[in-house]
């Protein structure tokens, strides 16, 4: 199992050549085409991002899942939270190429806006060329839940208390994912 | 063994084709006199004139569209902008010229008015040649006409709204339509008056590179309730054509629309249509777009939300055959608070077609409260076909939620051979399978269509099975 911390290896452009190997991708709060590519079959490929934009903080980030060999796996996740007047700008394309039989990809980004002022802006995109595949992806903004607020409101907690413990828990899903591939995978 | 291919070619359902016998033909291609003629031909107001003049310099000045599939193909210059069937319309089925009424009769114009329609106004060319409209609908208010009928006897109305919501500048083909317009329906309910029939048109393009450019504009007022229906079906044809359709709607305050497409163009026709609605305050937009024909079509129907607490639907299937590309989808636009919007697409893809859905979803500021709920699922039918997915979100405003997903899949191999050891046939079960695929979206539509439908893709689904 191979760990990529984008942040630290600065590289866009990645390729997955090593045939039945799993890859663990992690990147936060960086803008730029990430393109991964998978030219091997039995490549199981983990891709998580997360992003926690505040004041002025802009993010244009684009990942390209590009399966150009049969019976691989990749797994997209991106969560953010977004406060004050950030932007976050994301494309995300999975592209199964013809020869991409018996693939799953998969793709999913969820937002959290805590301001009124934050603007996003999400496109989840597929490109199906191969029949035999499996693909899906899903997107959700939106606010925190208020049902959630008011139930650990009523536990006691105050309501910024509340508020960050939710946010907190939303962020956590990334670091457990991680860490349950392998908890020595540091982020 | 390997599976021998089928190569037995289904006739295309509604391929026939009867002599042409028009009064008046333009010339092909398109100037400005081919517009000033359109327009004096059919007695026009002087600003009607005006209107299509400049939307025919925006059309020169406008560019292809840059996204989707390629419209290389169009020839501008090869088209016939202006066709007129026969010099008056008919009031009467008796009346109507035999090669129409034959035309007719093969899809089925009189037993669908049988079936309790409320009014057939059916287009045969460029123009719509017979109108029933029930007797009942007119004592309520409503009014049920084609656009040049309704320019000229309800003209303040038409000049009222006409163009407002999808002016030339648009887009190129909006623009095309606006110059040279001719036919397409009218329909005005007043306030508080539910039409409990739905109101069919039946559209056909009978002549060869003839465009067709109808124009549609429904304004249901306060309360009202309408459901408009549109059937496509045309012969088919060696070369090139284009339908290039505008579609306005009005809905005010606690209104209902709804406006159901089937679209069953011939291949070789571009199918490149702009439809939109403004929705005022609790008002109620439903979009039901079937797109089964047509080389390549390009259609978004859009939801404008003005008014607090107005709803959107857009329900979509499109087929994809071979040589057809469908780049349909739905556009929401969320201005005012507890607005909320909803999208269903189901795509097919088969022997090489190519389905894709493209949507953009908006939430301005201020639209509080908002929800938007996005769903495709598209099917890909063997190694030949392509589906594509192009979503947009754009959320400028934090009390909201937007939900998107997408699937794309093949038939479940389990799923058929359960079916298959329960004695259906391969081509048998595959249909079903599809047929349920599509069913959350036809099962909105009025029954003799959703049969219609229904028949359409078993026939596509059996030609091919080997």
């Amino acid at each position: 199992m191979k760990f990529i911390n984008v942040n630290k290896q600065k590289k866009e452009q990645m390729l997955f050549d090593q045939k039945g190997e799993t890859y663990v991708v992690y990147f936060h709060n960086i803008s730029g085409k990430l393109t991964f590519e998978i030219t091997e079959p039995e490549i199981k490929l983990y891709i998580y991002g997360l992003y926690t934009g505040k004041k002025s903080d802009e993010f244009h980030i684009e990942t390209i899942q590009l399966h150009k060999s049969p019976g691989s796996l990749s797994d997209l996740l991106i969560k953010g939270v977004f406060e004050d007047r950030s932007k976050f700008i994301y494309q995300g394309l999975i592209r199964l190429e013809k020869e991409a039989q018996e693939s799953h990809a998969y793709q999913k980004n969820q937002n959290l806006i805590m301001s009124k002022d934050v603007f996003v802006d999400s496109r989840p995109y597929l490109e199906i060329l191969a029949n035999d595949v499996f693909c899906t992806h899903g997107s959700t903004t939106g606010k925190l839940s208020e049902d959630q607020l008011l139930y650990a409101r009523t536990r006691g907690l105050s309501a910024p208390d509340a508020e960050q413990m939710l946010v907190q828990g939303f962020i956590d899903e990334v670091y457990q994912k991680v860490q349950s591939h392998n908890p020595e995978f540091i982020i | 063994m390997t599976k021998q291919k089928d190569d037995i070619k289904i006739d295309y359902k509604y391929g026939f084709s009867m002599p042409e016998k028009s009064f008046y033909k333009a010339k092909k291609g398109l100037r400005e006199d081919v517009v000033r003629m359109i327009s004096k031909i059919k007695k026009e107001p002087e600003w009607m004139l005006a209107f299509r003049l400049r939307a025919y310099k925006i059309f020169l000045e406008k560019k292809m569209p840059k996204f989707g599939p390629s419209l290389a193909k169009i020839d501008f210059d090869n088209i016939y902008y202006y066709l007129k069937p026969t010099e008056n319309q008919a009031n009467a089925w008796e009346d109507l010229p035999k090669e129409i009424k034959d035309t007719y009769d093969k899809i089925g114009v009189p037993e669908a008015e049988k079936k309790f329609l409320a009014g057939v106004s059916a287009q045969y060319e460029s123009e719509v040649v017979y109108e029933s409209v029930n007797k009942e609908l007119s004592k309520l208010g409503v009014i049920f006409c084609d656009m040049d009928t309704a320019l000229r006897d309800h003209e303040n109305l038409v000049k009222e709204y006409f163009g407002t919501l999808i002016p030339a500048h648009d887009n190129k083909f909006a623009a095309l339509n606006s110059a040279v317009w001719s036919g397409g329906s009218f329909v005005y309910v007043p306030k508080g008056v539910k039409v409990k029939l739905p109101l069919q048109a039946y559209f056909r393009i009978n002549a060869e590179r003839f465009g067709q450019f109808e124009r549609t504009l429904i304004i249901a007022e306060e309360g009202s309730e309408v459901h408009y229906v549109e059937g496509c079906t045309a012969p088919i044809y060696t070369t090139e054509s284009l339908h290039a359709a505008v579609v306005e709607i009005f809905v005010k305050k606690g209104a209902q629309v709804r406006y159901t497409t089937v679209q069953n163009w011939s291949k070789n026709i571009f199918n490149l249509v702009t439809k939109r609605t403004h929705c005022e305050e609790n008002g109620f937009m439903e979009w039901i777009d079937c797109n089964i024909g047509s080389g390549i079509t390009m259609k978004y129907p859009s939801v404008y939300l003005y008014g607090e607490g107005a709803r959107g639907e857009v329900l979509s299937i499109a087929y994809a055959g071979n040589d057809q590309i469908q780049d349909a989808g739905a556009k929401m636009m969320h201005f005012a608070p507890n607005t909320s919007s909803r999208i269903v697409s189901k795509s097919i893809s088969k022997e090489g077609g190519r389905t894709s859905y493209r949507g953009l979803v908006q939430v301005a500021p201020g639209a509080t409260n908002s929800s938007v709920f996005v769903s495709c699922d598209a099917l890909i039918l063997d190694e030949d076909s392509r589906s594509d997915t192009y979503p947009a979100m754009r959320i400028k405003e934090n009390e909201v939620e937007v939900q998107h997903e997408a699937t794309v899949e093949k038939l479940g191999d389990e799923k058929l051979f359960y079916l298959m050891s329960r004695g259906l046939s391969q081509a048998d079960a595959e249909s079903a399978l599809v047929l349920g695929f599509m069913e959350p979206v036809t099962k909105e539509i009025p029954l003799e269509y959703s049969i219609e439908l229904n028949r359409l893709i078993r026939l596509e689904m059996e030609g091919s099975v080997g």
